[in-house]
Parts: structure tokens; C-alpha cells; sequence
């Protein structure tokens, strides 16, 4: 995804000639999908935006009531909804940092020549190819208190008591379903940052292996350099897929206990389908949305920078 | 081929372990009758002679219908995301119109949008059209995720094929639809496969839209038949690992057999910084 667009110069005469076809040739092609997610993405924010100003309930959702900004500020001073934030940014930055230190070491070790590396390079990614909801079954069965295997080995060892009911436990919780998260993306962070790992010049590599640098000090200077915009690319699109996550924290925990796993996406599921307060539902969805485009023009601004800033030398 | 290091073989073997081993230990339990399942001690090696649970999980639960449904939304989102996607790869790659920046700007947000966000006002708009309870509606909420990312994938491809293979076509006289469907698609063919793989993965993962918008048993997808035993106690845990494995095991087959080429397809102009 995401390549700057890679100017291709086909057509430049043909253009000048038919600028008007070219425009209506552009139109006809690119009709259909905008039309399919003005109906199914754009006209459904805009209905969420209108919601989050009313007061509707889903128990009558046709009587509703404009309130203007009466639920932001209502969910802004609600504790729930600052736990919310707080769950969200935790789990948002293990999940980069982890996936990404993860996805690394486990790259270094698959660029590395050795005999049967296809065949490790292929079983490193099943995880990634697991459906979530089945991964967050495998976990919630591993944490079972009484006989899943994690409860049993902590036992074994004398590090919990019998019946730790490990999704249940306020500072477990999180932690838990990091781990189960972390299995599950730590592959795809692995396979990219493996692909990048291909554009580091062997020339450069092994000319610095010959002037006596240690390991650390070359892939500070030459293999880092190389990976880091793949790295940052990777940070960005991990960062927008944790905040959007549902599937494995509701199956897990739905945002218990007492809120300690309740990330935005999750508090406005439960607002809406379990308080069945659509307006205030709504309101927090616009504000984790409002976070993460945020987060995202960080991004682009930062990346700008850097390569301002590495073309000026 | 490199010398043997020993720390680094224990290393790439401790990772596979950790990558694998929840896959083996849902093979295992499922395998596990119930009365060893709650023993002392855990059962660490599969019983092959618990084999025939497998047919109970297709028999007694509705396994079956749930991996029907759960296929045809895939390969449903997968066939729509790929015909909504190629022209518009092709525009954003090789055509100037005004908007072009913005509809760039567009697919990308649309990343942002947390499918449990959109659930609330698409279900409102499958009631009125009659889509709730169908397949039909879990693969055009699907396909609305999809399609960004499966354009954005494609213009990376078109963006690596030469112009000038297209402007041999032109000047024989084809129509600029006739270049794209004879000359550039099957140049980037490769792409398409992985971006079909993508697609289809997301439809056989996806959840929330199947939670909420099926409710008769007889529809749901697999997903939602896994996750409805979560909690419940009156399924057997095997049964349970035994609808899970067989609900998994497919899919990390066929990914282990094209991923190379999902790798290859999404490198060749995606996910380069």
C-alpha cells in the first residue's frame, strides 16, 4: 500500500491531445467505487455523526432529540470513557512496540542463510493466517482458570494459586489479550520488515564485517537506514489496526473486568448494544476516529520531515 | 550454504514453537476426552483414536452450514472487491483528473474506520433494503472494507508496468477499457492474487457485521458459530476445539501455500516506504 505515486509518463502526448476524454475516462472508472462507499462508508459516518448529536436510545431509536454537543461533553467528563482512552493508547503502543521488536528479531533470524528457511519463513506466518476469533479461542481455553495450560504451568511453579482466573483479573487482563494479539500480528510486521531486509546492500554489509564492525554497529549503520521507512510505515498501519480492533477483546473479556480492557472501539460497542445509548455510542466512535486521522497526519507531517531532511544531506 | 550455528538453530525453532504451538495445543484438546481433559495432569500429545470427534463436530453442530456461509461471503467479498477495484487502480495510476489526491486521501480513511463504528447505521440501511439476515449484506459491508486496500494494491502493480506496452495497444487502436481488461490485467496478474487472497481473508475472518446482522442459526458464518461456544457450557470443550481446528486449519493451509506469492505480489510496488 501506499507507494508515493510513481510517476509512469505513457501517454503525456495522447493526454494533451484528449485532455477531456482522458477526464472522462477517469470519471467513468472511478464512479463505481465511490458511489459504494459513499453508500456504505461515507453515508453511514455521516448517519453516526448526526446520531452522536442526538439523544435516540435503541430502545425507540425513531424518537429522537437534537442535543448539539450535549454527549461529547457528557462522555468527556465520564470516568469510563477516560479509562477508555487510557486502555486504548496502552494496548495501542504494546501492540506497535511489541509487534514491531517481534516482527524484527524474528526477521533477522529468517534473512540469514540456513537449510530449510523457506520452509520456517512460511510456518513463522500461521498465526497471521489464523481467523482472530479462533485465536482468541485457543487463548481463552490456554487461560482457563482451573485447566488451561497457562493456569497449570503457573501452578506448577508455584507462581499463582489454583483457580487464577487470569481474564478475570483487573491487572492480568490487558496483558492477556496482549499476548494473545501480539501471536497474532507479530508475523505480519515479521514478513514485511523481511522484505525490506532484501533492499540492504550485501556490498555495504559485508564491506563493514571486513572493516571490523561489531554486529550491533552494523545494523545501526547500514541495515537500519535501510528498513526504517518500511519500519515507520509498519508502526503507522499497526497503530490504525489496534484502534479498530474488536474481535479478539470482545471475545476475550467484551471490556472487562472493571473497564480494564474496555478500548474505544469496545466502549462504543457496549454504549450501544448493552447501555443501548446510540447518541453517546456514537459520539466516542467520532472521537476514536478523530484519533487516529490525527495520529495519522503526525505521521505523514513526520515522514515529510524526514525526508526533507535526509535529501538535504 | 552457511555453517551450522547452534544458537541460532535454537532460535529459529523456539520461534516456530511459539508461532505453532497454540494451533497444535487446540489439535491436542480436541482430541482430549473430557474426563482426561480435567485430569491432573494435561495431555500433551494428540489420541488419534479420538479421531472420530471430528465427525461428531460436523454432525451435531451446524459446522457445516457455517462453513458454507462463511465461503461464499469470502469468495463473495473477494470476487466484488476485485471487480470494484481494477479501474480505479488503473485511474489512480495512470490518469490526471481533478480529485485525484483526494481520492487517495478517501481509501486511506476509510483504514481508519472501525467496522464496529459503522455497525449501528448499517444495519439501519440493510433493514430498509432487506439485507439483514442475508449473505448478500455481510459481503457488500465486507467488500466496503476491502475495496481501499485491494485498490491501493493494484495501483502499486500498474504503477510497475511500462507504458509503453500500453501505448502499442493504443496506437492499434484499442479503447482505453480494452487496455486495461487484455493488456493489464493479466500483467498483473500476480497482484490480483495476492490482493484476492487479502480479500478473501477478510471475509472469512470477519465478524462483527456477521454478530450483528444474521441472526438466524442457519446463516451465520463460521465465525460467529466459533464464537457463540465461548462462555457456553453445554458443548463439550473437544467439540468446541474440533469446530475450531476444522474452521482453521484450512485457511493456514491454503495461506501457507500462497503467501509466498502474497509477499511477492504486495512488494512489487505495495509496501515499499
Amino acid at each position: 500500500m501506499m507507494t508515493r505515486p510513481a510517476q509512469s509518463q505513457p501517454q503525456a502526448a495522447d493526454q494533451a491531445a484528449a485532455p477531456d476524454r482522458s477526464r472522462w475516462t477517469a470519471a467513468v472508472f472511478v464512479a463505481p467505487v465511490v458511489l459504494y462507499l459513499l453508500a456504505f462508508q461515507f453515508y453511514p459516518l455521516a448517519q453516526q455523526f448526526y446520531l452522536s448529536l442526538t439523544d435516540t436510545s435503541l430502545l425507540n431509536p425513531s424518537r429522537q432529540t437534537f442535543v448539539g454537543l450535549e454527549n461529547y461533553r457528557d462522555i468527556l467528563s465520564d470516568p469510563e470513557f477516560h479509562q477508555a482512552l487510557r486502555v486504548t493508547v496502552v494496548y495501542t503502543l504494546v501492540c506497535v512496540a511489541g509487534s514491531i521488536l517481534l516482527g524484527l528479531g524474528a526477521a533477522l533470524l529468517l534473512d540469514r542463510p540456513f537449510r530449510g528457511r523457506g520452509i520456517a519463513r512460511a510456518l513463522v506466518t500461521i498465526p497471521w493466517a489464523a481467523p482472530p476469533v479462533a485465536a482468541a479461542l485457543i487463548f481463552v481455553w490456554l487461560y482457563n482458570a482451573q485447566y488451561g495450560l497457562v493456569s497449570r504451568a503457573s501452578q506448577a511453579l508455584g507462581l499463582s494459586a489454583g483457580g487464577f482466573n487470569w481474564l478475570d483479573e483487573p491487572s492480568f487482563a490487558l496483558p492477556a489479550i496482549l499476548v494473545t494479539t501480539l501471536w497474532q500480528i507479530f508475523p505480519f510486521s515479521a514478513v514485511v520488515i523481511l522484505a525490506a531486509l532484501q533492499g540492504v546492500p550485501s556490498e555495504l554489509r559485508e564491506a563493514a564485517v571486513i572493516d571490523g564492525a561489531d554486529r550491533l554497529s552494523v545494523f545501526k549503520a547500514v541495515v537500519w537506514p535501510t528498513i526504517r521507512p518500511t519500519v515507520a510505515l509498519l508502526a503507522l498501519l499497526i497503530t490504525v489496526w489496534s484502534l479498530r480492533r474488536f474481535d479478539v477483546i470482545w471475545i476475550m473479556t467484551q471490556g472487562g473486568p472493571l473497564g480494564e480492557t474496555n478500548t474505544l472501539v469496545i466502549d462504543l460497542y457496549r454504549r450501544a448494544f448493552v447501555y443501548l445509548d446510540l447518541g453517546r455510542a456514537a459520539a466516542v466512535g467520532i472521537v476514536g476516529l478523530a484519533v487516529a486521522v490525527l495520529v495519522t497526519l503526525v505521521y505523514f507531517w513526520a515522514s515529510r520531515r524526514a525526508e526533507a531532511a535526509s535529501g538535504r544531506r | 550454504m552457511a555453517r551450522f550455528r547452534p544458537f541460532h538453530a535454537i532460535a529459529v525453532l523456539a520461534l516456530l514453537g511459539v508461532a505453532a504451538f497454540p494451533l497444535y495445543w487446540m489439535f491436542v484438546t480436541s482430541l482430549t476426552p473430557s474426563a482426561r481433559l480435567f485430569g491432573a495432569a494435561p495431555q500433551m500429545l494428540p489420541d488419534l483414536a479420538q479421531l472420530p470427534v471430528y465427525l461428531d463436530a460436523l454432525t451435531t453442530t451446524s459446522l457445516r452450514h457455517w462453513l458454507f456461509n462463511s465461503m461464499v461471503v469470502a469468495v463473495g467479498t473477494t470476487v466484488l472487491s476485485l471487480l470494484l477495484a481494477v479501474l480505479p487502480a488503473y485511474a489512480l495510476s495512470r490518469l490526471k483528473f481533478p480529485g485525484l489526491l483526494l481520492l487517495g486521501f478517501v481509501l486511506f480513511l476509510t483504514q481508519m474506520l472501525p467496522e464496529a463504528m459503522l455497525v449501528v447505521p448499517l444495519y439501519d440501511i440493510f433493514a430498509r433494503l432487506g439485507l439483514l439476515n442475508t449473505l448478500l449484506g455481510l459481503i457488500l459491508a465486507n467488500t466496503a472494507f476491502t475495496v481501499p486496500v485491494v485498490t491501493w494494491i493494484l495501483k502499486g502493480a500498474i504503477d510497475a508496468v511500462p507504458g509503453e506496452i500500453e501505448e502499442a495497444a493504443h496506437i492499434d487502436g484499442c479503447s482505453r477499457l480494452g487496455i486495461v481488461l487484455t493488456v493489464v490485467v493479466p500483467l498483473i496478474a500476480p497482484t490480483l492474487a495476492a490482493a484476492a487472497v487479502i480479500a478473501f481473508f477478510h471475509g472469512w475472518n470477519e465478524y462483527v457485521f456477521a454478530q450483528t446482522f444474521i441472526s438466524d442459526d442457519q446463516l451465520r458464518t463460521a465465525s460467529v458459530g466459533l464464537a457463540s461456544f465461548v462462555g457456553e457450557l453445554s458443548t463439550p470443550v473437544h467439540t468446541v476445539m474440533a469446530v475450531g481446528f476444522i474452521y482453521t486449519l484450512p485457511a493456514v493451509v491454503f495461506y501457507l501455500f500462497v503467501q509466498r506469492y502474497v509477499v511477492a505480489g504486495m512488494t512489487s510496488g505495495g509496501v515499499k516506504g
